[in-house]
Parts: C-alpha cells; structure tokens; sequence
C-alpha cells in the first residue's frame, strides 16, 4: 500500500518534469531555503520575544497575530516544495533514517506550535512556561533544519 | 583549466582536511550555515517587508529595523564565517563552479547595496516612520533580491561543482 504509494509518486507526472530539467531540483530547493527564512524567521521573532531577547517594545501577542500569516506561508511554501522533492525520489527518502528522523521532528513541531506554542504566545500566560515554550520551539525548528540538511549524508 | 597553487596550500591545510574528510564536521557546519540563512535571512526579510509595507505595518518602521538588527547581524556572522570554512574545505571544487563565482558577484553587490543606501536608509531608521521613501522600498526590494540570488546560487554550487573535475 504505502510502497505503491511511493512508486506511484515517482512517477508521477511532476516527477518526471522535475527529472526532466537539471535545474529544477535546485530551484525547487532554493525556494524551500527561502521558505524556512520565512518559517523560522516569523517563529523566532516571536520566541526571541517570549525569552526577552528582542522587540519588547511589542507585547508577544502583538508579534504573534503580525507574523501569524507569514508562518502559515512559511509552512505552506516548505510542505509543497518538500512534497516536490520527496516525490523524485520518495523510496530513497522513505529509506533515509534522517528524512524518517526529520518528518518526526516536523510532525512535533507542527502540532507544538498550534497548540502548546499559540496558549503561550496568548496574554496573561505564565511567563515562565512562556519562555519554556519558546526555547522548545526554537530547538525543535533548529533540530527540523539540521536533521534536513543530514539527509544528504546519513 | 589550472587554479592557483594557494589553493592547494589552503586544501592541504589541516583544517581544509578536517572539515572535508572528517564525517560529521562538514554537515554539520553546512547546518549551521543553513540555521544561519534562516535567522540572517529572516530578519532580513521582515525588514524588508516592513520597509515595503507588507508585514507589521502595526509597528514603527524604526522599532522593527533596530529590533531585529542584532539578530540581522548575528545571523550574518555565522553564516559567514560558516561560508567561509566551507570554501576552505574544498577551494579548488568551488575555484571550478561558476555558481560560485557568479554568488561572489552577489557577495560584492551586497557590499555596494550596504554603501549605496546606508546614509539614507539604514543609518537613521526613525526617519522613515513618517513616511517610507521611495529610496527605501527600492532598497528592500534589491535586498531581498540579492538575498534570494546568494541562495540560488549556493544551492547551485552543489549541482555544478563537479564540472571540470
């Protein structure tokens, strides 16, 4: 079931268009990097807020409802080129024990940041589990990224 | 085509050899230099999105260019000095891309980009919080162009480095 699923991705119709021209993988990932500037950029900023470290002349609330629609284009730009480059080659990558660690990761952060992340940002949260939060999302996000890059190695 | 005998004083270097043949050293400075791109570049770019209008129109144009700005330059730091240990790890592969080149030719517009707009954008951000000037929307427009050219061409390096080997 899932190896069919796979199978089918690569040969699917954008697949072999990928395949077909050598510079589109690295266009494709080229936007995926200005995708996480945009992802982590619009999340640290918060986070930096929440640890006191930046912008505190705005409350984090303030930042978060700023910022909260370029985080959702951050995630959408990284899950559409990411599915891209997945599907050239998605048995590989199914394979890989870091594109395995990574998506785990993904999946974490994901979930943490709509849930644990979105009560911290709110006003009258605790500043303590606040800055908790904070420090957790941005070592997830780092660990997402570094886990990224091992792909191409491990 | 030959490179420069440097470049093989630099490739033999105990440092070049360490970072290239060590497993982990290289991924993991890679990472860096890509964590780096986030944070530099993030900060980069909501600055230039203020500056445009396009996100935090809320906030003052100054607050956010000087809020963000150590982050701005503590991402630039590291993915420097990162870029740099990566050149050092392989000079004459990259001595042989041409992506390289063409990133260096947007390292140096980044520089003459810093020079022409300093003295009427950067320098004194407080001033445009009345009212964004032309100068200073077309600066950010060429900042996050120039921005997303040393991405694409980095990336690049990757795929033509092994030209003429």
């Amino acid at each position: 079931m899932l190896n069919s699923f796979l199978h089918w991705l690569v040969n699917s119709p954008w697949s072999h268009w990928i395949n077909a021209y050598e510079w589109i993988f690295p266009a494709i990932q080229s936007v995926h990097f200005i995708g996480f500037a945009v992802l982590i950029g619009s999340i640290a900023i918060v986070d930096l807020r929440l640890l006191g470290f930046g912008m505190r002349r705005q409350s984090p609330a303030e930042l978060a409802a700023d910022l909260k629609r370029w985080t959702l284009l951050g995630v959408a730009m990284m899950l559409c080129t990411g599915f891209l480059m997945f599907s050239t080659d998605a048995i590989t990558y199914h394979n890989n024990p870091s594109f395995q660690f990574k998506m785990t990761c993904l999946m974490v952060a994901l979930v943490f940041h709509f849930t644990i992340h979105r009560r911290a940002v709110r006003p009258g949260a605790g500043p303590v589990g606040a800055k908790l939060a904070a420090g957790a999302s941005l070592l997830l996000w780092t660990t997402v990224l570094m886990a990224g890059r091992m792909i191409a190695f491990v | 085509m030959t490179e420069p005998t440097i470049l093989e004083w630099i490739q033999n270097t105990w440092l070049s050899q360490a970072i290239r043949e060590g497993g982990l050293p290289y991924p993991v400075i890679g990472g860096l230099h890509l964590l780096s791109i986030a944070l530099f570049g993030g900060m980069l770019l909501f600055t230039d999105l203020r500056l445009l209008g396009w996100a935090m129109r809320d906030r003052k144009v100054s607050e956010v260019m000087l809020q963000l700005r150590p982050w701005k330059w503590l991402g630039f730091v590291v993915v420097t000095v990162t870029g740099i240990l990566l050149m050092w790890s392989e000079p004459i592969r990259l001595y042989h891309s041409p992506s390289f080149w063409v990133k260096m030719v947007f390292f140096a517009l980044v520089g003459l980009h810093a020079l022409a707009f300093r003295p009427a954008v950067y320098r004194d951000p407080a001033r445009l919080d009345s009212q964004i000037t032309g100068q200073a929307k077309l600066a950010a427009a060429l900042s996050m162009i120039l921005w997303a050219g040393l991405i694409v061409c980095g990336r690049l390096i990757a795929f033509d480095a092994s030209f003429d080997q």
